[in-house]
């Protein structure tokens, strides 16, 4: 951004015109998700039971080995969502990187179609093939074999599902990231004798980082909000946090407590959005 | 608490007044009705009840809505509704539960029905627990098997026979979260009658205590954590009575415990082969309940929803639940007609074992999730 | 770009795209399949475990489900919903992303960063708080109460997305148009806005689509006259136990996704567009 050239002749009128085109939106933003949010944070740290600022309800949360599980559980699916996203979405981004013709169009639009797909649809989807007695098992005992463990109602279904509903954007960011990686060096690196595995190591992976960081910091913001997903396909207990946080509200009939869970959603959040930010911010500047 | 949230909202909307045009809007005659039940009773109510109800009351219309999962968010919204004095956009609820939201009943949200049906008297007494909602019909657990592996004779008599059978029979038993449907959570209250005794009259409304109930439920839960290897892949629960009955119509599973009306009724639209068997426990029935009708006091239509309420309890609809829904009625017998009494009464039990809701609800769903459902090792 | 896709197909031509059948044989299984699998359902009137193949085939739940007015009037609900948001979303948005893109102004950073803060945190804490205010403003069950809230839900992928293709204009040619005599406005509307575009459509029809499927904010603002096509069908979906209507509103509802797919497909792969999420 710092090496933009400001043209010159309106260059004064600049900051108010600025402010002016973005004032909308903001304000919305403002209107409709900041100030909730300072509201709930409020509620969260001057509890009813409380007479005045009190960090009680933060520290029921934390002595809670009940909802500790649940932080733990939403952790492990994020690490291990996270770890298979990348595993997939590498090879097919440099794939696509790469290649052209038609197959790279059909890998293309069939690596994109998940993104139209909505969360409560997959849920149905992956009950139908992969639940019990499903597709699979079906096909299976066609052949004579054995059913397979169904991963519905286990920790895996959740971590299946949200795998494949992330798949787009991964794909599309880590693509864009390996934009960065200019054709002729690899070409040079090839043509030196250099194999693929040194090739993806020494002159590829390293521009990559950003983009991997990019995309683990925003699937981890969308997970741990996640609720369709973990509340259909995953276990009774212990839930991820997404389900749990509506229990506790409606179920419960706790709203300070499932604020309180809010918020130390969003701290994690927003830990992992500053590593987001934080590449962004690297990546706008070159 | 409150105070402080009506103030940041009058604030919000403050500033949303300087942008917005104010929007008249009401629809006045059109009862909002609510129900987050299955789709049998959606189509009992848009069949049956919603035309018979606009003929007898000419001007006055259902808009029938289906919650699904999004009631609680309607209920919140009432309750903001109150704070705010505004219209909730909503007058009626199929099936409530005046102690929810907390502090919301004392608060006004709901509508004393005692006082206002005339038709209250008619209401057995078993159902009530509340002035605020209107028991309007019944329905019973009871168990659905695939006939075709097990025969109606071998089929569970006594509770003792159903946990040897499930043991007997590792993954052909399922029930769902108890929070999330009527027939998993009869199933668990059953369990704590079975563990206290048989005895439905050691719990009320009123004698919940945090400590009474630790006391009550801790055996349950050792029993249900003993059953959980057994059941369906070593201890899965299914989020709903509809999942249960999809993985027996699968034959995924052999038996599960169901309501009553939604078993017959999945049986004779085919969902659920013919096969199916049911049953019901004979040293002690599986809870009942009563699906009650509350109507909230802010609603714009709130008369109406009145009218409603006490159009329910009238014999024509009464002995429509009996005969449609496969339910029963909401009002002791004597007030439904001869024929149909004389016809159900042997089959249906005049009183069926029912289970306090309000603070025994909360005590039991969150204690199974923290006691039963964690306990299951499924080298996840 | 041309020297090396020359080089890129020479190499292919050497031997057979192994990757590519591969990836492609695998994407099938793992995302065409189950969708083929929902795809048979809707069409089944009777499938039962163990058959591979539905018992009996036939239209029965497809004509059920499109006999019932609910559906239609919920399937324009939604279209209307989603024109009107998207709409007005481009309206606001874009200017907005200009605005971020090429001026200075005070605050700006924070203010940009400031559009994730709707990711973070839940949704549901989000909701009943909106909806009290908006209860005060007569905006629940009304349609224009639904626009505002999905309107919140697109400005991230509407301001972000537009920011990166306007940075990725290329400025010299603005510079010699504006050398050539052309004023500020036209430079924008025949340099700056054409090479902007075709990311700007992707944000736009993403906004769409996602709109389309929205369904808590649908659900809690606009309950009960507003009723759209995904509210519709969750309850199709939880409380329904004959799967195949289920089954017969999730085809129904992918004609959308699939004509955004096709429009998208040539514009969506481009690097500019994934950079407005920081890639």
């Amino acid at each position: 951004m710092t090496k933009v050239r400001v043209p010159s002749g309106a260059g004064e009128s600049r900051g108010p015109l600025g402010l002016l085109l973005v004032a909308v939106p903001v304000f919305l933003l403002g209107w409709m998700t900041v100030w909730p949010i300072l509201s709930g944070l409020v509620t969260t740290l001057f509890p009813k039971d409380a007479a005045g600022f009190s960090l009680e309800l933060y520290d029921r949360f934390f002595s809670d080995d009940y909802s500790l599980d649940n932080l733990r559980l939403t952790l492990w699916t994020c690490g291990v969502t996270s770890l298979i996203l990348l595993a997939v979405s590498v090879p097919l981004a440099l794939y696509l990187r790469f290649a052209r013709g038609p197959l790279a169009s059909y890998v293309q639009t069939l690596a994109m179609f998940p993104m139209f797909v909505p969360s409560i649809i997959l849920a149905f989807a992956f009950i139908r093939v992969l639940g019990p007695n499903g597709t699979v098992d079906t096909i299976l005992n066609a052949l004579g074999l054995a059913k397979i463990r169904s991963p519905y109602l286990t920790v895996w279904g959740p971590v299946i599902g949200l795998v494949w509903d992330n798949i787009p954007l991964t794909v599309l960011i880590l693509t864009s990231g390996l934009g960065a990686v200019p054709n002729p060096a690899i070409e040079a690196a090839r043509d030196v004798g250099a194999r693929p595995l040194t090739l993806f190591v020494h002159i590829i992976l390293p521009r990559m980082w950003s983009s991997i960081f990019v995309v683990i910091s925003l699937t981890i913001l969308g997970l741990f909000t996640a609720f369709t997903l973990p509340y259909v396909l995953g276990p009774a207990s212990p839930e991820m946090m997404g389900p749990f946080m509506q229990r506790t509200f409606s179920d419960l009939r706790n709203p300070e407590m499932a604020l309180t869970q809010a918020t130390i959603v969003m701290g994690f959040c927003i830990l992992f959005g500053l590593f987001y930010v934080r590449s962004v911010a690297r990546n706008r500047r070159d | 608490m409150l105070r402080r949230h009506f103030m940041l909202s009058v604030a919000g909307s403050a500033v949303g007044m300087l942008v917005l045009p104010k929007v008249a809007f009401a629809e006045a005659g059109t009862i909002d009705w609510y129900t987050n039940s299955d789709t049998n009773i959606l189509d009992f109510w848009t069949n049956t009840v919603a035309p018979k109800f606009e003929v007898a009351n000419p001007g006055l219309k259902l808009n029938i809505v289906d919650a699904g999962d999004g009631m609680d968010a309607i209920t919140q919204r009432a309750l903001a509704a109150l704070e705010t004095k505004t219209d909730p956009k909503a007058d009626f609820i199929e099936q409530g539960d005046p102690l929810s939201p907390k502090g919301a009943m004392e608060a006004g949200l709901y509508a004393n029905l005692k006082d206002s049906l005339s038709n209250w008297s008619k209401v057995n007494p078993l159902g009530i627990e509340t002035d605020f909602a209107v028991p309007y019909r019944g329905s019973q657990v009871l168990l659905a098997f695939d006939g075709t592996k097990v025969t109606p004779e071998d089929a569970p008599k006594t509770f003792e026979d159903l946990v040897k059978w499930i043991k007997a029979n590792p993954g052909q038993f399922i029930y769902n979260r108890p929070d999330k449907g009527g027939s998993g959570g009869n199933f668990v209250r059953r369990v704590i009658h079975e563990v206290n005794g048989r005895d439905p009259s050691k719990f009320t409304v009123e004698n919940f205590t945090p400590e009474y109930a630790e006391k009550m439920l801790a055996p349950a839960w050792e029993l249900l954590k003993d059953l959980a290897p057994s059941l369906f892949e070593g201890g899965a629960y299914t989020g709903g009575n509809t999942p249960s009955i999809q993985l027996l119509s699968q034959s995924a599973v052999t038996m599960i415990p169901a309501w009553s009306d939604m078993a017959l009724q999945n049986i004779a639209n085919g969902v659920l082969p013919e096969t199916t068997g049911i049953t019901q426990l004979t040293d002690l029935a599986f809870c009942g309940g009563f699906a009650r009708s509350v109507v909230f006091a802010n609603g714009a239509n709130r008369d109406a929803a009145i009218k409603l309420a006490d159009f329910v309890l009238t014999e024509e609809i009464q002995s429509a639940i009996i005969s449609e829904l496969g339910g029963f009625p909401g009002v002791a017998w004597d007030y439904v007609s001869a024929d149909l009494r004389q016809k159900y009464q042997a089959v249906v039990p005049s009183s069926i074992p029912t289970f306090p809701g309000g603070d025994w609800g909360s005590a039991i769903n969150d204690g199974w999730y923290r006691n039963v459902a964690p306990n299951v090792d499924r080298n996840a | 770009m041309s020297a090396d896709t020359v080089a890129v197909r020479r190499r292919a031509r050497r031997r057979p795209d192994w990757a590519g059948l591969g990836l492609g044989l695998a994407l099938t299984l793992v995302i065409l399949v189950p969708m083929l699998v929902v795809i048979t359902w809707s069409f089944s009137n009777v499938w039962r475990y163990p058959s591979i193949l539905p018992q009996q085939m036939g239209l029965k739940f497809w004509q059920a489900t499109l006999a019932r007015a609910d559906v239609w009037s919920a399937l324009v609900t939604s279209l209307s919903l989603a024109s009107v948001v998207t709409l007005l979303s481009t309206v606001i948005c874009l200017p907005a992303a200009y605005a971020f893109a090429r001026l200075k102004f005070w605050g700006r950073d924070v203010l940009f960063f400031s559009f994730l803060a709707g990711q973070a945190f839940p949704k549901f804490g989000l909701l009943v708080a909106i909806a009290a205010i908006f209860l005060q403003l007569n905006l629940i069950s009304t349609f224009w109460g639904v626009v505002l809230i999905q309107l919140v839900g697109t400005l991230l992928f509407m301001i972000w997305i537009p920011v990166a293709a306007f940075q990725a204009v290329d400025r010299r040619m603005e510079e010699a148009a504006r050398d050539a005599g052309a004023g500020p406005l036209r430079v924008f509307w025949s340099i700056t806005l054409p090479q902007a575009a075709p990311t700007i459509f992707s944000a736009v029809l993403l906004s769409f689509v996602g709109t389309f499927y929205e369904t808590e904010g649908a659900w809690l603002i606009g309950a009960p006259q507003i009723r759209t096509m995904p509210v519709l069908m969750i309850t199709f979906i939880n409380n329904q136990p004959v799967i195949q209507y289920g089954a017969v509103l999730s085809v129904l509802l992918w004609v959308p996704s699939l004509v955004a797919l096709v429009f998208t497909r040539r514009v969506i792969g481009s690097s500019t567009f994934a950079r407005g999420f920081g890639g």
